[in-house]
């Protein structure tokens, strides 16, 4: 997917805030830029999960991914519980069926984004997995999936109120695909209150027809 | 009840709709005009066309959907029908585009707004860019004709609750408002434009124009990708394409060769602008991809004491043009109040947040209100728009600055957007700025607003209209074409969409881009019969 011996484009969207990286002592945006690279020739997972790995256990087994790696599993899974709280049932073996369906479902959301936004949340999420960047950007000690939930929530806030604008924009991405993938779900359209399409509209239409 | 499913009939009809995911060997085809792009312009083309009796191929990036896809589901249509699976920002990420892909493009998926360009705009052009020819008299009738041929007037039912609320608070203040016209016939008043309406109520490009050219001999390839234009001399000889798979998105090996003695590109204000890029043409003055304009979106919320159901009935139907012209037509940025629809993925995309609080923000969509302002920009000099450029692999991308002026124009709109949601009784009003709590008073929104830090990412922006990069003009050192669209350097070839307005609108563009592209239609069927 990601060709890690091309320099990144995403140099350039960051480049941006390129100032205030500098000015956090980082060591600036070609330090970031290089993640990528970096994961990748170092053999972390950034090719999608297929439908082994690691994760499958916990995953459907019918479902295969076409972007998410196993890394990007396990950092979701982290980061699920922190993004969608009290919404997420408490019954565990519910949750862990509400979780696998919202990674799937943001999985496939992905594969529609098409090339170029796939490179930008490839890195994204390969800064986030890349355990030297996670501690010092992220500032998440722990491997995700030894995170706690408090420790996924205190980074998204971190993020969110930074006023480093590429940090917001983390946050923002993995807010945004989390949430639309969850909420959007007929699912979970009671949690938002939305009854569906009006019933007699459904009845009327030749498109919800059984064949 | 009887359904007239227009899109269905013609294929069994016989239409010639190729889909690019079934061509298994690269092949060419011939016609008078070819046009990319199937959208408001595109669509106006190709029927004008096909009724003066040109022979005409339409190519689509996008794939065929219709009535039989449209289920009224949010994550299905905005992966399948929007650009990037609705992913698409500008390139810092700070604002989010919505912008159609599909058979008639923005045309399937927009809210039905249907407004004439204002003619403060229109006379601006004339004075500002030497596009006297387009003054309001003279535009009058292509807007009538248009209006009749999509069947476009002012809503005629109730509007539902979360418009009726900023028709409300305009009342209390004494702003104005007015009603929204729309393009529907028959409308069922469901709420589900954003998603390709169900009901086939909606006379966008599908079921208008489309049909039209195709029952008129035009050929239609969808799920194509126009990759670029080939010159011969001083000529454009052909289009070459390259043919997606059934996901919309993986280009397969098959490449498709179009010739024809006319093209015509409206494949918006990203994709035309992103495909003259590409075929490198004649550019002497740097002007393609320059100037893009946006109407900068931003956003308010409010908790109603009353059920708002905002995900139901005719997404847009009141507005208020009380700050869009109020400084002049280019003294401080203006902004047309609009109201969006609320699903949930929609609102959940829009309204920033995590956690336990944001499953009671969502929790209270029912009782969800929402105020937009778009921003209309180009008018100043310090709103010079931004730029479409190519990435490393040809794709197109919008760099857009948002200048102090904007900004400005922006928290301006907070302001205002606040105050009506509170004078029409909402308990408690939450800005879309990640700095913005929920406020349960206009003294304390006030002051919130007061303090917000104006910066990209921190205001939540959207754009849903795309302007500009192609823009005409009779200078050519400053445009890319001329007021009938026609290329500069290129003899034989038009634009005919958003990109070649040489600002921003001030008002939902589809019917200044039907119209423009009606007006400059005719002219090219004119000049290609002689």
């Amino acid at each position: 997917m990601t060709d890690p011996l091309t320099p990144s484009e995403g140099l350039d969207a960051l480049s941006l805030d390129r100032r205030s990286f500098l000015r956090t002592g980082l060591g600036g945006a070609l330090f970031l830029g290089t993640v990528s690279v970096t994961a990748g020739l170092s053999g972390c997972a950034t090719a999608p999960a297929g439908r082994l790995g690691a994760v499958a256990p916990r995953m459907d087994a019918r479902y295969q991914f076409q972007f998410l790696s196993a890394d990007d599993i396990e950092l979701l899974e982290a980061l699920l519980p922190a993004i969608l709280g009290s919404a997420l049932p408490e019954q565990a073996n519910n949750r862990r069926i509400a979780i696998a369906g919202t990674v799937e479902r943001i999985d496939m959301g992905i594969h529609k984004f098409g090339p170029a936004n796939q490179k930008e949340l490839r890195q994204l999420f390969d800064l986030l997995n890349f355990s030297l960047t996670r501690v010092t950007i992220a500032r998440v000690w722990p491997a995700w999936r030894d995170a706690t939930t408090e420790q996924a929530d205190a980074f998204l806030q971190r993020w969110r109120s930074s006023s480093i604008g590429l940090f917001n924009s983390g946050y923002m991405a993995l807010t945004k695909i989390s949430n639309v993938a969850f909420y959007g779900y007929q699912e979970n359209w009671q949690l938002s209150g939305y009854p569906g399409p009006p019933d007699w509209a459904v009845k009327a239409l030749p498109q919800f027809r059984k064949a | 009840m009887s359904f007239s499913d227009r899109i269905a009939q013609g294929l069994e009809s016989g239409w010639k709709v190729i889909d690019g995911a079934t061509l298994t060997e690269n092949h060419t085809a011939e016609a008078d005009v070819v046009i990319v792009g199937t959208g408001a312009g595109g669509g106006t083309t190709a029927e004008i066309l096909a009724k003066s009796g040109f022979s005409v191929i339409l190519v689509e990036e996008g794939r065929l959907y219709y009535q039989k896809d449209f289920k009224m589901d949010e994550l299905t249509s905005y992966a399948n029908l929007y650009q990037e699976g609705m992913s698409r920002t500008t390139k810092d990420g700070a604002i989010a585009i919505l912008q159609g892909r599909c058979v008639g493009g923005s045309t399937t998926v927009n809210w039905t707004s249907s407004f004439r360009t204002p003619d403060e705009t229109l006379n601006y052009w004339g004075k500002r860019f030497g596009l006297d020819a387009l003054s309001p008299a003279a535009m009058a009738p292509w807007f009538e004709g248009r209006e009749t041929r999509h069947s476009m007037s002012p809503w005629n039912m109730d509007p539902n609750l979360n418009n009726d609320v900023l028709r409300q608070g305009c009342e209390k203040l004494g702003f104005s408002w007015q009603i929204i016209p729309r393009n529907v016939k028959g409308c069922w008043n469901l709420g589900y434009c954003g998603v390709g309406c169900p009901t086939n109520a909606k006379q966008g490009a599908l079921m208008t124009t489309i049909p039209g050219a195709l029952d008129n001999n035009a050929s239609m390839y969808h799920g194509l990708r126009a990759e670029r234009l080939v010159m011969n001399q001083d000529r454009i000889e052909s289009l070459e394409a390259t043919a997606m798979a059934s996901d919309g998105i993986t280009p397969t090996r098959v490449t498709v060769t179009l010739k024809a003695k006319h093209f015509v590109v409206a494949a918006s204000a990203i994709g035309s602008p992103g495909l003259l890029l590409r075929s490198k043409l004649p550019d002497p003055y740097e002007r393609v991809g320059k100037r893009s304009f946006i109407h900068p979106v931003n956003a308010s919320v409010a908790q109603m004491p009353k059920l708002v159901d905002p995900f139901y009935g005719a997404p847009q139907s009141i507005y208020s043009d009380e700050f869009n012209f109020r400084n002049g037509v280019d003294g401080e940025a203006g902004y047309k109040l609009e109201v969006p629809p609320l699903h949930p993925a929609m609102s959940a995309g829009v309204v920033p947040g995590h956690g336990d609080e944001q499953a009671k923000n969502l929790a209270g969509l029912p009782w969800m209100q929402s105020v937009i302002a778009l921003v209309r920009d180009g008018f100043h000099e310090d709103s010079p728009g931004g730029t479409v450029s190519l990435r490393a692999d040809g794709s197109p991308m919008l760099d857009y600055p948002v200048s102090d002026y904007l900004w400005k124009g922006l928290r301006s709109a907070f302001y205002t957007m606040a105050e009506i949601q509170f004078a029409a009784g909402a308990d408690k009003v939450r800005l879309m700025h990640l700095d913005s709590d929920w406020y349960s008073n206009w003294a304390d929104a006030k002051a919130a607003i007061d303090r917000f830090s104006m910066e990209p990412h921190r205001v939540r922006l959207f754009t849903a209209h795309q302007m500009g990069g192609c823009a005409m003009g009779s200078n050519p050192e400053e445009s890319v074409v001329n007021g009938f669209g026609e290329h500069h350097h290129v003899s034989n070839l038009s634009v005919h969409d958003a990109s070649i307005f040489p600002t921003s609108i001030g008002a939902n563009p589809q019917l200044s881009v039907y119209a423009l592209a009606a007006r400059n239609s005719s002219r090219l069927a004119q000049r290609l019969k002689a």
